[in-house]
């Protein structure tokens, strides 16, 4: 049997999270989810957490699995030795049990007007963008908004108002997109935006899709380095 | 009790429902969107391959008529043919919209939306972004509700004056007035199961599939039939339940992820199917209907890779019931692979690194997921339930159900695939019709004198308590994990009357056990709770799914019976209904399929017309 020591929190009845540990049944190729859903199913009912898809795209179910951001439903039990703990995200207030508070988050994604900003009419069919135009930012656009990268990083932990590493990253996504004329230096150029991040890269490691958010936010500091000194250019 | 008026109220998030609040909202009506999931975390993200619209981008010669005629093929000529049309005309202007709020294409060299192959498509017709197209739809539509909040902020000081984003709110019960109109919805807020209900004069259904009535699935958690139960509830009607979809490549190990889904794209892209003894098995399966259109030999099928002018398509591009119902055939001969699928190879036929370049996703699930290199060896794969064609009965041009006040539109509505959809149909499908529904529904409430008035919210309140009052009930998730069994053994991919049958025992056994399902705890966060609800809906999807298959005496698209294996020009033209009897069980009616507008009619082939239409019709 693998045991999971899981965080239980009911408002109203704990005080704080409490730990709960669970035995499940091994199996090599469960991940932490299926252990989950074995204890929902099989052993209590009211354990509650966040998940959707199983194969890696809806990024709702990102958990701490011993210390770490993790999505759940790519993370094996097998991978760990004894006790597997999982904790809701860090970083994030907790509802109840492993089910976190994201509305904070999905504000800071609102705040960098994600979608094309354009001055004139739009074409009457399709833009023109060739593959390469598309390569400068498509991999910004892999970002399943499961907030790993957010609870990974050390300057969020500590300021929630810290714009964050996914928000800047949907940033660098129309900044750097072909169709986009829009201009998002007054949100990302401040000390709770770009200048507040340290580089310490935790981000780009916690990140289940390989956007780097990491590298978005450096080119970022540099396009709003260049913008303060030469204000008419636009990188 | 939390109370709220809206002029519109859409019940789901993903990709129709999305759409259709955005249309209303445009239309300047104050719009709910209710879902049972996160915001952003709708079942359209897993959606892969592409969106499929004529632009023409590749091959010029494609057009609406093209398209036109491979939905209605792909269906067997089961559709409605008013909504096949309508989708192919307007596809794709909703993807150039689609773009114009935001969304990425993989491009042409040239710069242009490309497109790719799929199966049942005569050219590259599937808008996509590498093989997660769903996530860049949502993640559009999503960022367009907050553009629209946005300017409603600068106008009205409110972002939420004209729309509102409910998430984690499950909806149990349509609210109607004593005319039965439509009047409201009734809910509860799954974090702390607090009820909440909606004043709303029309209601738009965009809650997607039923497929976790079935143990192996490509679907989540939140597929269970809840739109389609609500209508029925409500006095609608569902129209083609018997229609299912197994997409014949889901995985099938490790157990944990068995049914989830291998795209379509990795045949489109040249991945072929090899059943143990390394044959291309699919040749010994090209059906006579489409016995012109696929090459019969190894070597043509290459050449169409590189040369589609010249040859015939490869039969691993068939339509998805064909390929389901051969990979099905092989395991049972005894021909699948290790854990019971077949073989899905693309390793031995694109270099690592296009394979890595094209299908980025696929690598990725098998490598995590699987511990497969899809560069390196073959995959295995085997059908999966994934989509339930059939669905609320709506007027095409509208998504209007016979309800007054209730609009349907994406999985949950019934008509537009016929008998079996077309891989990239479906996300396109969301795009025409979610708009359409969501503007059928604001012009049915501008033309309304004045607002109905809720009856019944108390006896809804009643019911959705009613699991947690029952101590000592049996668990929810035995229930469920029985039907599930039960569906996929005896109502699955292939059926014969013996056996829906003895499935129809079984739910009306299950039907009893479910009402002696109790939940512990409380309402904050409950799951078990939210399953005891969740099981009504299943259980009646799944009866109508029965009672149809029982009734239909004849094999066509989603719909096989060992029993009656011939396709019939009779069975065409008449359609299933379903609707609520008295006592709560399902009625199934017959009803007959309009005849096509001769102008559609006449952009088909007579010999080809002969082969499903009746003689009758043809004179």
């Amino acid at each position: 049997m693998t045991v999971l020591e899981v965080s239980r929190y009911r408002p109203g009845i704990d005080a704080e999270p409490v730990f709960q540990r669970y035995e499940v049944p091994d199996n090599d190729d469960w991940a932490v989810l299926d252990g989950l859903n074995y204890v929902k199913d099989s052993v209590d009912g009211t354990l509650s957490f966040r998940w959707s898809c199983r194969m890696g795209i809806c990024g709702s179910c990102g958990m701490t699995v011993n210390g770490e951001p993790r999505l759940t439903c790519g993370t094996f039990l097998a991978d760990y030795d004894g006790v597997v703990r999982v904790e809701p995200l860090h970083g994030f207030p907790v509802i109840r049990d492993l089910v976190v508070d994201i509305e904070p988050f999905l504000e800071k994604l609102s705040s960098v007007s994600p979608w094309l900003i354009r001055s004139g009419e739009d074409p009457a069919s399709e833009f023109a963008q060739t593959p390469a135009q598309l390569e400068a930012y498509k991999q910004y656009s892999m970002c399943i908004n499961c907030m790993l990268c957010y609870s990974a990083c050390p300057v969020y932990v500590l300021d929630p108002d810290f714009l964050g590493p996914a928000a800047i990253a949907l940033a660098q996504r129309y900044n750097l997109d072909s169709r986009d004329e829009g201009d998002r230096f007054d949100v990302l150029s401040t000390d709770e935006g770009v200048w507040g991040c340290t580089f310490v890269g935790e981000c780009t490691s916690a990140c289940p899709k390989h956007v780097d958010p990491a590298e978005a936010i450096q080119r970022y500091k540099l396009t709003a380095a260049v913008r303060s000194v030469l204000p008419w250019v636009r990188l | 009790m939390e109370r709220h008026e809206y002029d519109v109220v859409v019940i789901g998030a993903g990709g129709a429902g999305l759409r259709a609040a955005i249309e209303a909202r445009q239309q300047g009506k104050r719009t709910a969107i209710v879902c049972k999931s996160l915001f952003g975390k709708a079942h359209t993200v897993m959606a892969e391959g592409g969106a499929a619209a004529a632009m023409g981008n590749v091959n010029s010669d494609d057009n609406w008529m093209v398209h036109f005629r491979d939905t209605m093929r792909g269906g067997k000529f089961l559709n409605n043919w008013r909504m096949a049309e309508l989708h192919a005309k307007e596809a794709p202007d909703r993807v150039y919209e689609l773009e114009a709020w935001g969304a990425l294409f993989d491009r042409t060299k040239d710069g242009k939306i490309s497109q790719r192959n799929f199966g049942g498509h005569e050219y590259p017709r599937l808008a996509h972004v590498g093989d997660r197209t769903g996530l860049e739809m949502i993640r559009t539509l999503q960022q367009r509700v907050v553009a629209l909040q946005q300017e409603d902020y600068k106008v009205h000081g409110d972002y939420e004056a004209y729309l509102k984003v409910f998430s984690e709110c499950t909806v149990t019960r349509l609210l109607q007035d004593e005319g039965g109109s439509i009047a409201g919805a009734f809910a509860y807020w799954r974090e702390t199961g607090k009820y909440i209900c909606f004043d709303a004069p029309a209601v738009v259904l965009a809650t997607g599939g039923i497929g976790k009535s079935y143990v192996v699935t490509s679907n989540s958690w939140e597929y269970t039939g809840d739109g389609h139960a609500l209508a029925l509830l409500a006095g609608a009607k569902l129209i083609n339940m018997e229609f299912i979809q197994f997409h014949p490549t889901g995985m099938v190990w490790p157990p944990s992820v068995r049914g989830i889904l291998v795209t379509e794209s990795v045949r489109g892209d040249g991945g072929v199917l090899r059943n143990a003894a390394g044959e291309r098995f699919m040749f010994n399966y090209i059906p006579d209907v489409f016995k012109d259109k696929y090459a019969t030999s190894e070597e043509e099928a290459d050449r169409w890779y590189t040369d589609q002018g010249n040859n015939r398509r490869p039969p691993e591009l068939l339509p998805r019931d064909e390929v389901a119902r051969a990979i099905n055939a092989e395991v049972k001969a005894g021909r699948g692979s290790p854990q019971g699928g077949v073989f899905l190879d693309v390793s031995t036929r694109l270099p690592a690194t296009e394979i890595i370049k094209r299908l980025p996703s696929m690598h990725h699930q098998f490598k995590e997921l699987a511990d497969v290199d899809i560069t390196r060896e073959p995959m295995q794969v085997g059908p999966t339930c994934h989509y339930v064609m059939g669905g609320v009965e709506v007027d095409a041009d509208s998504g209007a159900a016979s309800v007054p006040g209730l609009f349907a539109a994406g999985e949950v509505s019934g008509g537009m695939h016929g008998s079996n959809r077309l891989g990239g149909n479906s996300l396109s499908d969301l795009l025409v019709f979610g708009r359409r529904a969501g503007a059928g529904a604001a012009a049915y409430v501008s033309g309304l004198a004045a607002r109905p008035t809720a009856v019944g919210i108390e006896a809804a309140e009643i019911e959705a308590e009613a699991p947690l009052g029952r101590t000592g009930g049996e668990n929810p998730y035995e229930v469920h994990h029985e039907l599930q069994r039960t569906m996929n053994d005896l109502v699955g991919i292939i059926r014969r009357a013996s056996e829906i049958e003895e499935a129809l025992d079984a739910i009306q056994k299950l039907k009893e056990r479910a009402e002696h399902t109790g939940a512990q705890g409380s309402r904050v966060y409950n799951p078990g709770w939210h399953l005891a609800i969740d099981l009504r809906n299943m259980l009646l999807v799944s009866e109508c799914v029965a009672r149809a298959a029982l009734k239909r005496r004849e094999s066509r698209g989603g719909h096989t019976r060992d029993d009656f294996p011939e396709m019939s020009p009779q069975w065409r033209r008449r359609l299933l209904v379903c609707s609520l009897e008295g006592a709560g069980g399902i009625a199934v009616e017959e009803k007959i399929q309009p005849d096509m507008r001769p102008d559609l009619l006449a952009l088909f082939e007579r010999s080809e017309l002969t082969k499903y239409l009746t003689e009758e019709e043809l004179s």
